[in-house]
């Protein structure tokens, strides 16, 4: 794959309007099962607020971290060779009929763009988007940027997934450009496991129940979680996956564990970012998540803890970046990116 | 590109039962008259009849098994497996995805997943198009297995009742591509969007929208603008383009093929094209309908049966969808 190809800029956005955990947790029902960490899930989570969108749509959510993003980069949207958005949870109209690729072409006058959109990956989309936005740029002389962008909008009371995280809504985008002599993108690992399929899923409204409707809570659109298999099948795995996907991407550019400067991981709880520091032997500091301020963001966690570890001063010219999480389906997905 | 990729194999697992249009139309009390007959060209459509095997997914593993099996390619090799249905699945796109389903069912378990939304009967040449990209492009990737299931929503068969489009049946059909496979050469594809008419074809309800409005789950189609959009012209247009990017003129094209829509779609292609349209796929949408992404794996499949290509042949596959997208490939026979 081409190496040359990087992030020229990335942004993201998220509404203004927060919720404190503790109220996120008093209108929400309440998950009879037990998890089988050693946690407390509403105290250890380490999150105290959600951003929730109110009138914003998911798009919007997507167009305003388009527009943040296109802004910041200085480059005209005529540019954009190719839009994928890789939003991962339920968008405005039903998928895979309809994506918001075509709704944030349209507002950020990409006119020359191809847009489509990843659903696969849950919050690993980012990875596997990835891969397939840097192959398509490698394979065709005239993709040479492309505009990665996701909205998440969480449905209505459905912002509790226990036992993983608690979950905020926002947008996020990455841009894409050839011939970057920093921020390098150097190679992609993505690996699923999808026996695993049907232990996380939101049943469509042709099979819904009518107990779901309405009621103190009404479950359009909620997450189905099997905590029982998540239990025995997921956490024990886990670990090997990420193992399985970091050092899979290692090989694939010839580096070494030592080599990675700093990693951005996902905010879903402090026990989780614990369980990865430890079995990867990476101190906190040079962790993305710490104080988890924006909680769990889904796909766009990858985007903002990038982000905000730029900005903070934490990713310095010549670190090598790796960037690697996990989501529905299920996926694991780990990137390398050379500054 | 620097690996040619092609296609090792293709098939299709499509219900037995088939329903005729005039029923549909009938059902869903649509006018079915000599006229709409005649534009819609469609006698019949495939249809799932409750059995579970017959499920989107289901149906999607049968059709991968099949192709794997017909291209005598070990599961365990598959390095992806890249999946174009256009139609709502068992549980919510994008939280859940029949990838996964089809990746542990069929064994594929070194492989990673992924799926396209948004670009209608054209997901399929995206999915070819990133396929091809991805094992031409990555050392480590040699094979992928490309996979759709569509059912379509029970009670909304016939696109845009009032003056009826086409007629969507149900079915599934899975493609083998591998690198320096010696057939079905994927030159180069052309793809296009245009973001103004993101909502020219959609499904209303059922998701953040309208969470809970049933009548509101159902395909609805602009008329009006997907009238005014110039899809066979848009299409020839990027033939053209694609063409010389590969430096061939239309003259070197042996045949074409198209998505069934209808037969009036069918005759503005033939029309755009110069009468190129490979004559499998008229009697394939009379006897099935529109099939979604399935269409192109059913037409290249009589195609390359037909006998009427040979060896060396350069073909034309293209498509418009909802987005609205526009995709035209290239591949050498």
């Amino acid at each position: 794959m081409n190496q040359n190809i990087g992030i020229l800029e990335a942004n993201y956005y998220l509404p203004p309007t927060k919720k404190t955990l503790a109220q996120v947790f008093e209108d929400e029902e309440k998950p009879t099962e037990t998890f089988a960490a050693n946690v407390d899930f509403e105290k250890d989570i380490g999150i105290d607020a959600l951003h929730v969108a109110k009138n914003e749509t998911a798009a919007d959510l997507c167009i305003n971290a388009a527009r943040r993003t296109m802004e910041k980069s200085g480059i005209d949207p005529k540019e954009i060779d190719l839009i994928i958005d890789f939003t991962s949870i339920p968008e405005d109209y039903v998928a895979p009929t309809w994506s918001a690729a075509g709704q944030v072409q349209k507002a950020i006058g990409a006119t020359r763009a191809f847009a489509t959109a990843i659903n696969t990956g849950g919050c690993a989309s980012y990875q596997t988007t990835l891969k397939v936005a840097c192959s398509l740029m490698s394979a065709n002389d005239r993709y040479n940027t492309a505009l990665l962008v996701a909205g998440d909008k969480t449905p209505e009371f459905n912002h509790n997934y226990f036992p993983i995280t608690v979950v905020s809504d926002g947008g996020s985008a990455v841009i894409l450009k050839k011939n970057m002599t920093k921020r390098r993108i150097l190679g992609v690992e993505v690996a699923t496991v999808g026996r695993l399929h049907d232990m996380w899923f939101i049943p469509g409204i042709h099979n819904r129940k009518p107990e779901d409707i309405g009621g103190k809570y009404p479950r359009w659109l909620h997450v189905c979680g099997d905590v029982q298999r998540f239990n025995k099948e997921l956490i024990p795995i886990n670990l090997f996956m990420f193992r399985k996907v970091i050092q899979g991407v290692l090989k694939q550019v010839g580096k070494k564990m030592q080599d990675v400067s700093y990693f951005v991981y996902p905010t879903f709880s402090t026990w989780d970012l614990k369980a990865f520091s430890t079995a990867f032997n990476v101190p906190p500091e040079r962790m993305s998540g710490a104080g988890m301020h924006h909680g769990h963001l889904q796909e766009t966690d990858m985007v903002v803890g990038y982000v905000d570890a730029l900005e903070a001063g934490r990713i310095k010219d010549g670190d090598l970046v790796m960037l690697a999480t996990n989501g529905a389906g299920f996926s694991w997905g780990a990137s390398l990116v050379q500054h | 590109m620097r690996a040619a990729v092609g296609i090792l194999a293709a098939t299709c697992h499509l219900p037995q039962h088939k329903r005729s249009v005039e029923d549909l139309f009938r059902e869903e009390g649509a006018n079915f008259s000599a006229d709409v007959a005649a534009r819609l060209g469609i006698k019949q459509v495939p249809l799932q009849n409750g059995d579970a095997s017959e499920t989107a997914s289901n149906m999607a593993v049968a059709a991968a098994q099949k192709a794997l099996q017909r291209a005598k390619v070990d599961p365990l090799t598959v390095n992806v497996v890249v999946e174009y249905s256009i139609m709502p699945q068992e549980y919510l796109v994008p939280v859940w995805n029949m990838s996964n389903k089809v990746q542990a069912e069929v064994g594929a378990s070194k492989s990673f997943v992924v799926g396209f939304s948004g670009g209608g009967s054209s997901n399929f040449m995206v999915a070819l198009s990133s396929a091809a990209a991805m094992l031409s492009e990555n050392d480590s990737m040699k094979t992928a297995l490309l996979v759709t299931g569509d059912t379509t929503i029970p009670g909304n068969r016939v696109l845009n009742p009032d003056d009826p489009v086409t007629v969507m049946g149900d079915g599934a059909s899975a493609v083998v591509l591998q690198r320096d496979a010696p057939g079905g050469v994927v030159i180069d594809t052309e793809l296009w969007s245009e973001g103004n008419h993101h909502d020219i074809c959609y499904i209303p309800g059922g998701s953040l929208i309208h969470p809970d409005d049933m009548s509101l789950y159902r395909m609805q189609l602009d008329k009006a603008r997907y009238d005014a959009f110039p899809k066979a012209d848009t299409l020839r247009r990027m033939s053209d383009k694609l063409l010389e990017r590969a430096g061939l003129k239309f003259s070197d094209v042996a045949c074409l093929l198209c998505s069934n829509i209808s037969a009036q779609d069918e005759a503005a292609m033939q029309q755009a094209f110069e009468d190129k349209v490979s004559p499998v796929c008229a009697p394939n949408r009379e006897s099935h309908g529109h099939l979604q992404g399935t269409d192109f794996p059913l037409n290249y499949l009589s195609l390359i049966e037909s006998g009427s290509v040979k060896q060396g042949d350069y073909m034309l596959s293209v498509s418009h969808g909802m987005g609205v997208t526009a995709a035209v490939s290239l591949l050498r026979c």
